[in-house]
């Protein structure tokens, strides 16, 4: 089966691996647990009439404790970037984090999910920062790991990206 | 045991898996395999598809095939990975690419108790970091609401302030000057208290939110929205909006909520503003209540656009956030709502109407509690003598702005009581487009404004001035004036900030800080010294002709009158462009004696006109009247001082009689 390979990117506690528990195991968790080292998961889904398998990289979110390795991205097909609605420090390292992987991996298919829309009355995305999203022209969408909202509508937003 | 079998025995129980790489991707184990690698893989083919069973050593093989190629002194290690067995146990594993004896080997470890002390220490810091960003965000949460308490607490305040100082200028009798008195110490014993709690509310923000009496608080949601519709139904009228309070059906029904009166009160405040920002003359606002189990809910509802379409519910409650059409102020008022009604365990929401409008909403629970206690009467204290506040030496020329029609008035009056030039401007648009049309020696900006704050204005007049000659000296009026905030209006534009709420002598001395004031500002009011028409200037000008001067004198105290008469008439119509011409006219006619006041107020009504902004017309329109009268009243002095010559001594050449019947045809 086809196979294609996915890594979740974004700062450290934005939900990645919650994200990817959720897409693949449907099931969700309020304690936040860090993220050491790398998790791979497969997921085999069907779009656009095509089988093929997700090869979900969830690698730790970067912090002044873990930083990021790009050889991860290599053969990666697209990534979903990850932010945290409640903390913009996130989001702008979300704009970081696409600037390097353009620089090291080169332009490759992703989506921006802005996670943890069932708080999103915490959301600190202010009308300046929805300008400077409006004028980057990306796939953007909403999620929450925890009621499910937006997840598989990523995934597979993506899916297509990467299928063209 | 052999040596080999105490390696590989050592090995083993340090949960090494030591496999030979054979290429593409497959390995064969050379020592005893540890447990969990079974777990994990089939171990049972030879070589093992190690790489295809694991993207991540797949990935790692790049690394490790490039070292096997050539190998270094340079560890090469692959950071940690977790497999995931088929029960869900999760196994952390580090790989090592080796060269031994010859043979292309990778060690694979699995980390364990040193992994899982790595986590903790991670789990830790992150923990650490989260909370630290929840108590920044808190901090924040609370530095807003004691924003919107200062800004709130000041504008009655200030309000008060200034019409008791008005009131003392009045002739009052002794008993109301001692009431009046006692008045004042109230409400600046009020100012002393609110600045005292607030110091204290800065000091320590655990205390700033008291949740045990608040939870204890109970308040009567219906009087608390008749009580907001009460203190704004004079807004509403101004503005041909109706207010009506929807009656309960049932009258004996109790609305009493786990809430406090005052915040309740502002709650309601807030959401009934917001309601008028967007309601047109002739629509209605409504105010409901309605039960919902363990809830009471109250809702607003206004005739206005409705929500807007790219903006959910959420965002219209969240911080700094102001309509597209400019009619918020600082963003903050649907925040505050939010905050403290998800503080008292509530919910806050809106909608839009299916007709039109829309309805912003909130729901409390119920309290059985008895009514929140009435706030203490104000302690009486004998009134000190207070020293009267001093004007201001000299009359200039302001600019006052402030939102807050009351205090807009009370200060211009004020100011203008002592002799200086005032124009009002009610936002801060406003403010700019009169500073582009006239200069003022002094503006003063509230800090808050619907559209363009006060920062915003600052900011716009310093760049106006960049590269000119010219400097305004601009008063910040604030509510906020720590030393932050002082610093930031400063950074903005502001030479100085008056804190709010002010008293006359606090204005006094924010306006005599000005530096001098330069002659372009000759347009001051100087009631003593009435402008006086430098005549031999004007007969040198037209080369000494006395008669000269008499007919211009006649002719301009024939026409001004009347010219003076058009604009006021063009100003009533509205008419800018008229008006525009007409100051245009007159201001020639008055430069011919040189009256420089005169000129100048007829210039600034005719940029005015030009501007399409006749709002401060008709505070130069009076000014110019007076500085006509004085001129008007020199020249009929001057004429009749030096009254013209009898007709009869001027030689007058006379054009010979037409002889009858010579027509030319």
């Amino acid at each position: 089966m086809l196979q294609k390979k996915i890594c979740m990117l974004g700062s450290f506690a934005v939900g990645k691996t919650s994200l990817v528990r959720r897409f693949v195991e449907s099931i969700y968790s309020d304690v936040y647990q860090t993220t050491v080292g790398v998790k791979v998961d497969k997921k085999n889904v069907q779009v656009n009439g095509t089988d093929l398998t997700l090869v979900l990289w969830d690698i730790y979110g970067e912090d002044d404790y873990q930083k990021m390795h790009w050889t991860y991205l290599r053969g990666a097909s697209g990534y979903l970037l990850v932010a945290d609605g409640t903390r913009k420090a996130t989001i702008d390292k979300a704009f970081s984090l696409e600037q390097r992987v353009r620089e090291e991996v080169g332009v490759i298919p992703f989506v921006f999910v802005i996670n943890k829309c069932d708080l999103s009355q915490d959301w600190e995305v202010d009308s300046a920062l929805q300008a400077q999203l409006t004028e980057k022209n990306w796939n953007l969408l909403r999620s929450s790991a925890k009621t499910g909202e937006g997840v598989e509508e990523a995934f597979a937003l993506l899916t297509r990206k990467i299928l063209g | 045991m052999t040596m080999p079998d105490v390696l590989e025995n050592f090995l083993a129980q340090m949960g090494y898996a030591l496999l030979e790489y054979r290429g593409a991707g497959a390995f064969v184990p050379i020592a005893t395999l540890p447990g969990w690698f079974k777990g994990l893989w089939d171990s049972s083919s030879n070589p093992i598809p190690l790489s295809e069973a694991c993207p991540f050593l797949e990935n790692f093989l790049f690394e490790a095939e490039a070292f096997w190629e050539s190998p270094s002194a340079a560890l090469c290690q692959s950071e940690t990975w977790v497999e995931k067995t088929p029960d869900g146990h999760e196994i952390p594993l580090q790989a090592r690419a080796l060269f031994l004896g010859g043979k292309r080997v990778l060690a694979l470890c699995n980390p364990g108790a040193q992994f899982h002390e790595q986590v903790q220490m991670l789990q830790t810091a992150r923990n650490a970091l989260l909370d630290h960003e929840r108590l920044a965000r808190e901090i924040q949460k609370k530095e807003i609401l004691l924003h919107c308490i200062v800004h709130d607490l000041s504008q009655p305040l200030s309000v008060m302030h200034v019409a008791m100082d008005c009131l003392s200028e009045e002739s009052l009798s002794e008993r109301s000057k001692q009431f009046l008195t006692l008045g004042k110490l109230a409400s600046n014993q009020q100012e002393t208290m609110i600045r005292d709690i607030l110091h204290t509310f800065s000091d320590d923000l655990r205390a700033s939110l008291n949740a045990g009496t608040e939870e204890n608080a109970s308040t009567d949601l219906l009087a608390c929205a008749r009580k907001a519709t009460q203190a704004l139904a004079s807004t509403f009228e101004a503005k041909r909006v109706r207010l009506t309070v929807t009656s309960p059906d049932d009258p004996a029904a109790q609305w009493l909520v786990r809430a406090e009166e005052s915040r309740l009160q502002r709650i309601f405040s807030n959401l009934l503003e917001n309601a008028l920002r967007y309601s047109p003359p002739g629509s209605q606002v409504t105010v409901g209540l309605e039960s919902q189990g363990e809830f009471l809910k109250a809702y607003v509802d206004d005739q206005g656009p409705g929500l807007p379409k790219d903006l959910r519910p959420e965002q219209i409650f969240g911080l700094f956030m102001k309509g597209k059409q400019g009619g918020g102020k600082a963003g903050l008022g649907l925040y505050f709502c939010r905050i403290t009604v998800d503080r008292w365990g509530g919910s806050i929401s809106c909608l839009s109407l299916p007709e039109k409008g829309s309805r912003f909403w909130f729901r409390l629970p119920r309290a059985a509690g008895q009514p929140a206690q009435p706030a203490q009467d104000v302690a009486k204290i004998a009134a000190p003598a207070t020293p009267e506040p001093q004007p201001p030496p000299r009359p200039l020329r302001i600019l006052f702005a402030d939102d807050q029609p009351d205090i807009r008035t009370l200060t211009c009056h004020q100011l203008k009581r002592v002799g200086h030039r005032v124009v009002a401007a009610r936002n801060g648009s406003e403010a700019l487009r009169k500073i582009r049309a006239c200069s003022f020696d002094i503006i003063l900006l509230d800090h808050e404004m619907p559209g363009m704050n006060g920062d915003e204005v600052a900011s716009a007049v310093r760049k106006r001035e960049a590269g000119k000659n010219t400097r305004s000296f601009l008063i910040a009026c604030s509510g906020n004036s720590g030393p932050e905030d002082v610093a930031r209006l400063k950074k903005a534009g502001f030479d100085t900030v008056l804190s709010k709420p002010f008293q006359l002598e606090d204005l006094y001395r924010a306006l005599a800080a000005a530096p001098a004031v330069a002659p372009a500002t000759a347009l001051c009011r100087k009631p003593s010294a009435p402008a006086q028409v430098a005549f031999s200037s004007v007969l040198a000008r037209i080369g000494g002709d006395a008669q000269l001067l008499q007919r211009m004198i006649r002719t301009f105290l024939h026409d001004t009158p009347k010219r003076v008469t058009s604009i006021a008439a063009a100003l009533r119509r509205n008419n800018a462009e008229e008006l525009a011409s007409l100051a245009h006219a007159l201001k020639g006619s008055v430069s011919l004696f040189g009256a420089e006041p005169a000129r100048k107020l007829a210039q600034d009504l005719q940029e005015l006109g030009r501007a399409g902004d006749l709002s401060a017309a008709p505070t130069l329109l009076n000014s110019l009247q007076e500085e006509i009268a004085n001129l008007l009243g020199n020249l009929r002095g001057y004429a009749k001082q030096n009254p013209a010559r009898p007709r009869s001594a001027v030689t007058v050449r006379r054009k010979p009689p037409r002889k009858r019947g010579k027509r030319r045809r």
